[in-house]
């Protein structure tokens, strides 16, 4: 096995999870998120060889990945209206406190916009400081807190404006 | 740092562990709480944001690039190959143009080159060995048959001279042997009637799809020689 392919599948093996997180939470489409994940690795493949330094790999292939993605977006741009409430809501049915819990911040994760989003998925999964975060998205850092600081306000306001979910955070 | 800037700091980045966050958490019961709440809803969101992966992802990561990677492979492989293929053409081509495309513009010009290039090898005091027979034997090729001879032939044989193949007739001459070339007509040599240089003269003549050539030394008549051999030879076409 070539020194590229094991490199690859060092790459694939150690932030596919994340990388698709990411995707979902941007696309919100499972298979969407699949494809595009696909593809970005495929070309990530390709030009492995331009990569060189491994600990900038995940902000890499997050780059790649927002690359495809404003691509989908070019040729599909007619299909492109409000997103459907069914794709993205889990079909697994919650059933213990913590999965109810999951399922409901889900939802409000998904209702946010995503430019609240997306920075926060850059941070709490990627685990990107804000500079970090400010140069992926080609943004000042400034904004990029000030999102973060919206996204999480908004979700704490929710979490108030629902007492039965509060129990589980004060408690 | 006052309590709206804590909060908004936190909001921002729950796990801040600079100094100025470490300081105003410090001996402060109720930021400390704020704090822990921050922390408890970033890993809930955390948990939230972490949705299930599709089974089997990196596996499949790992199969579609090898796929691609032998389809590239295959790619390069047919590259080679029209590569190689290329280049054997254009030999093909290069040798073919060498071997069969003509350095002589004119008949004239490539009888006395042939005359040339086999000098010393006939000499006039051969031997008349070739019976009728067997030169229209060989005249066969060109659809041509000698009634009679006309000469004392010394020698019959096809050579391939400049790409051309003819039948080169070696005839005793007055004092040197008389060249007689027997030429498919070709296009890209022009035909010439009478020609010379210092040495030799000659003379040519259509018969059928063939040029005649006779080229002799100055002091024989290859004009007669010519009308001789244009009486005693029927070419069919």
């Amino acid at each position: 096995m070539s020194t590229k392919q094991v490199r690859y599948e060092a790459l694939v093996k150690a932030l596919h999870t994340d990388i698709y997180r990411y995707a979902y939470w941007l696309v919100q489409d499972k298979q969407v998120a699949e494809d595009l994940v696909q593809e970005t690795f495929l070309r990530a493949w390709r030009a492995l060889d331009s990569l060189k330094d491994e600990k900038a790999a995940k902000s890499w292939l997050i780059t790649i990945l927002r690359r495809e993605n404003a691509r989908r977006f070019e040729r599909k741009r007619f299909e492109m209206g409000e997103y459907e409430e069914s794709s993205i809501t889990d079909t697994v049915s919650p059933s213990t406190e913590q999965e109810l819990e999951n399922h409901w911040l889900r939802a409000r994760i998904n209702e946010m916009p995503v430019e609240y989003r997306e920075p926060l998925v850059l941070q709490v999964i990627g685990g990107f400081s804000g500079e970090e975060i400010a140069e992926l998205l080609d943004l000042n850092k400034n904004t990029v807190m000030t999102r973060l600081f919206r996204a999480r306000n908004q979700l704490k306001e929710a979490l108030e404006k629902t007492p039965l979910k509060r129990g589980t955070h004060n408690g | 740092m006052d309590e709206l800037q804590f909060r908004r700091r936190l909001y921002e980045d729950p796990n801040a562990q600079d100094a100025e966050i470490v300081a105003a958490r410090k001996d402060n019961p109720a930021r400390e709480q704020f704090a822990k709440d921050i922390e408890a809803l970033d890993r809930d969101i955390a948990e939230a944001l972490r949705v299930p992966v599709p089974e089997e992802l990196s596996d499949k990561l790992i199969l579609r690039q090898a796929m691609a990677s032998h389809q590239h492979d295959k790619r390069k492989n047919r590259v080679h190959f029209a590569l190689a293929a290329s280049v054997a053409i254009a030999f093909g081509v290069l040798f073919n143009f060498l071997q069969f495309s003509s350095a002589y513009t004119n008949i004239g010009d490539y009888a006395l080159a042939h005359v040339y290039h086999e000098e010393g090898v006939f000499s006039n005091d051969g031997e008349a060995k070739v019976t009728l027979a067997s030169l229209n034997n060989k005249m066969t090729s060109f659809n041509g048959v000698f009634a009679s001879q006309v000469g004392e032939l010394m020698s019959a044989d096809y050579c391939r001279f400049d790409g051309i193949k003819s039948l080169h007739l070696v005839f005793k001459g007055e004092t040197a042997p008389v060249n007689v070339f027997v030429v498919p007509e070709r296009t890209e040599v022009s035909f010439t009637s009478v020609f010379e240089d210092k040495r030799y003269h000659g003379s040519s003549i259509r018969m059928g799809d063939n040029h005649v050539i006779v080229v002799g030394e100055k002091d024989e008549e290859v004009q007669k020689w010519r009308d001789n051999l244009s009486s005693s030879t029927q070419w069919s076409i």
